[in-house]
């Protein structure tokens, strides 16, 4: 090869694969409404970015794939943990995380930044990124068919809805916090004290790492019916 | 041995290098203490992870920028037959990057930051970043504009540098949307890696090769182009490899994929071409430490960049293992074997030359290259363990994040205690550099 063929190869080589990935990303900007929703990329949302960025969130946690990896992904989080868990967990980490090996940081996010960060990991959670990661399609999938039925909502969606993102029932939900059905079993509260409980842990039972529940009164009642209807269940059947 | 006064002025680069480096490892160190026990709450809210994580990082871009610098500012006057453009320039230049750097790490420690991860820096001390880029092209340019001859490697080396300085421009902006801001993210980080960087390397080493070997220019270029050429064509569209799950067209998974397994071929020819110019040699062999240098550099880059990243590419396979340890894994070995190592070829060529010492005692550089070297593949080792374990668990198993980084802490506590060696190697290296000693002539090598 002379020095001219090698040069040639060069300007060839370069050129060429330049022009292709220029090209890529033309294509990329105008598929990108399609793909990531951007009429629903709201100043709430962006907001959200911003305070995603303010407290350096993505130097410990990864989204879509890329930061930390040392704590969980938060592209698909809002359908894995719903909007008041994300809430809470931002705001009280030291309190979820009280015994738990890993701790994340108390940052001193605002309510409001708290509900703009939501904002802006729901938003993400729509990205059409292929079903990436694997192991939260599930938790997108219970979201949609949450969605589908809004008017016919049963007890359990509800349950695993509200409280899904620490306890499990019946291999729904992450099991952090131990099953409704051996929950069921152990507790001997009255629906008044686990309506209580719900909405705030602390009162019932001090020390507790259990968060305070962003749940309306309503729907904490409903909920300790349907687990205290588990404990009954479980004792008429046995 | 300095032929040009103004070369003098890249050591204070690599010094200035070779410090941050040391407080690099620190830094990792106590990552993988993160990973390994459970911290007290108090701590992790005044010293998290964040904060020690944007330290490990940034510092590894700028020791190596800094490295680069370094040795573009050595290398170029003996390139060009003539003193550095300005000496004054290159001084500024280093104190707006090294004040730059340092407040972005004081800053960092009071949660100053951009919160977008390897580039944290804020935008005041982007703009600084800029500046200090700016001066250094200016001074390579100038510098080349005014030599006698032009060469192919004066060219590779200013084309490198502008796109490095381009390219990091793509960063710095807010963008509203993740996926857009991921996108220019990759501009920025793939291409810097995988493309001005491996043409900056590719220079340097093919004049340290000509230098050390004596082999002939014309032979060296000729590599040069073919190389860079493969390394750009291959790079370039193989950023795809970062698009695949980030709300892309699905061609970016072909694109990506086909490219990005092409990447370890210009690795393959650079070995194949270090190897034959070592075994052409016409100079004797004079310090068998550089050597080492110029072979391990070669193996550990194909090792690192090419074969570990080859692996994990494939989408079908990055779609179980993409954010997890396995890329950690990779990091490491790439970034060590392609650029910590390259940087410390690049010190071993300049300081003894700097000191006016033609043989030096190696003794303690051999046993920091062998520690390193060896630590840092068995540190690569053990994070990929740890990543197989962790996309088992968590992606075939499905079992929840934190409960499948449980089974992770023994693998950090060994990637700790293996840090402590590499750290050791490193300041072996370190003191080794800063304190060469001539070996008197007459005493067996």
């Amino acid at each position: 090869m002379t020095g001219k063929g090698a040069r040639l190869i060069f300007w060839i080589g370069t050129l060429s694969s330049a022009a292709i990935f220029l090209w890529m990303t033309y294509d990329f900007h105008r598929q990108t409404p399609k793909y990531t929703k951007v009429d629903q990329l709201t100043s709430e949302v962006v907001a959200g970015k911003k305070v995603w960025h303010k407290y350096n969130c993505n130097d410990c946690h990864t989204i879509l794939g890329f930061g930390g990896y040392y704590a969980p992904d938060m592209t698909k989080s809002f359908y894995r943990l719903g909007e008041n868990n994300l809430v809470t967990i931002i705001r009280n980490p030291e309190v979820v995380y009280a015994k738990s090996f890993r701790k994340m940081p108390h940052l001193g996010v605002s309510e409001g930044e708290a509900r703009q960060l939501v904002a802006f990991l729901k938003w993400t959670g729509t990205i059409d990124n292929r079903h990436w990661p694997p192991q939260d399609e599930k938790f997108v999938k219970a979201y949609q068919e949450r969605e589908k039925r809004v008017h016919k909502l049963d007890i359990v969606d509800i349950a695993v809805g509200a409280c899904g993102g620490c306890h499990s029932f019946e291999n729904r939900g992450r099991n952090v916090a131990g099953d409704f059905n051996d929950i069921a079993k152990r507790i001997t509260y009255d629906k008044g004290t686990l309506v209580r409980y719900i909405l705030n842990p602390q009162s019932v039972r001090p020390g507790i790492a259990m968060p305070p529940q962003n749940v309306d009164r309503e729907t904490a009642e409903e909920i300790a019916d349907f687990i205290l209807a588990l404990k009954v269940h479980k004792e008429v059947r046995r | 041995m300095i032929r040009f006064e103004s070369q003098r002025v890249s050591l204070w680069y690599m010094r200035l290098a070779l410090v941050l480096f040391c407080l690099q490892v620190t830094m990792g160190l106590w990552l993988s203490i993160n990973y390994a026990f459970t911290l007290p709450q108090e701590l992790v809210d005044v010293f998290a992870f964040s904060t020690a994580r944007s330290i490990h990082t940034n510092v590894l871009v700028a020791w190596m920028l800094l490295g680069f610098m370094g040795g573009t500012y050595f290398i170029l006057p003996l390139e060009c037959d003539r003193d550095l453009y300005s000496t004054k320039i290159a001084w500024a230049q280093l104190i707006i990057f090294a004040g730059a750097a340092v407040t972005a790490v004081v800053g960092f420690l009071f949660r100053w930051t951009r919160g977008k991860p390897l580039l944290e820096i804020p935008f005041p001390l982007n703009i600084l970043i800029v500046v200090a880029a700016l001066l250094f092209i200016t001074n390579v340019a100038l510098t080349i504009m005014k030599s006698k001859e032009r060469t192919a490697l004066q060219w590779m080396l200013l084309g490198g540098v502008v796109s490095l300085a381009l390219l990091y421009l793509f960063g710095i902006p807010f963008y509203q949307n993740l996926n857009t801001d991921y996108f220019y993210w990759w501009w920025v980080i793939h291409l810097w890696v995988e493309g001005s960087w491996e043409v900056v390397t590719a220079a340097i080493v093919a004049f340290i090769i000509m230098e050390v070997t004596g082999v002939d220019r014309k032979v060296v270029e000729k590599w040069l182009y073919v190389e860079t050429a493969l390394f750009l064509f291959t790079g370039i569209v193989g950023t795809g490899h970062h698009y695949y799950w980030i709300g892309a067209p699905d061609y970016w998974l072909w694109w990506g994929g086909v490219f990005s397994a092409l990447e370890p071929l210009p690795i393959v020819l650079m070995v194949v071409d270090t190897w034959m110019h070592v075994r052409e040699r016409k100079n004797p062999i004079i310090n068998r430490l550089t050597w080492t240098y110029i072979i391990g550099l070669a193996i550990y880059h194909l090792v690192g960049a090419g074969l570990w990243g080859f692996m994990h590419t494939l989408p079908p396979i990055n779609y179980y293992t993409h954010g997890s340890q396995i890329t950690v894994s990779h990091g490491h070995l790439a970034f060590f074997g392609a650029y910590a190592l390259l940087n410390l070829t690049i010190f071993y060529f300049a300081f003894p030359r700097a000191k006016n010492i033609r043989r030096y005692r190696d003794t303690a550089g051999q046993w920091g290259f062998w520690i390193m070297s060896i630590s840092m593949f068995l540190l690569g080792l053990v994070f990929g363990i740890a990543g197989i374990l962790q996309t088992y668990l968590e992606r075939f198993l499905d079992i929840g994040y934190s409960t499948a980084h449980i089974t992770m802490m023994f693998w950090f506590r060994i990637a700790l205690i293996i840090g402590i060696i590499f750290l050791c190697g490193v300041l072996t290296t370190v003191w080794h550099l800063f304190t060469l000693k001539p070996l008197e002539e007459g005493t067996a090598e």
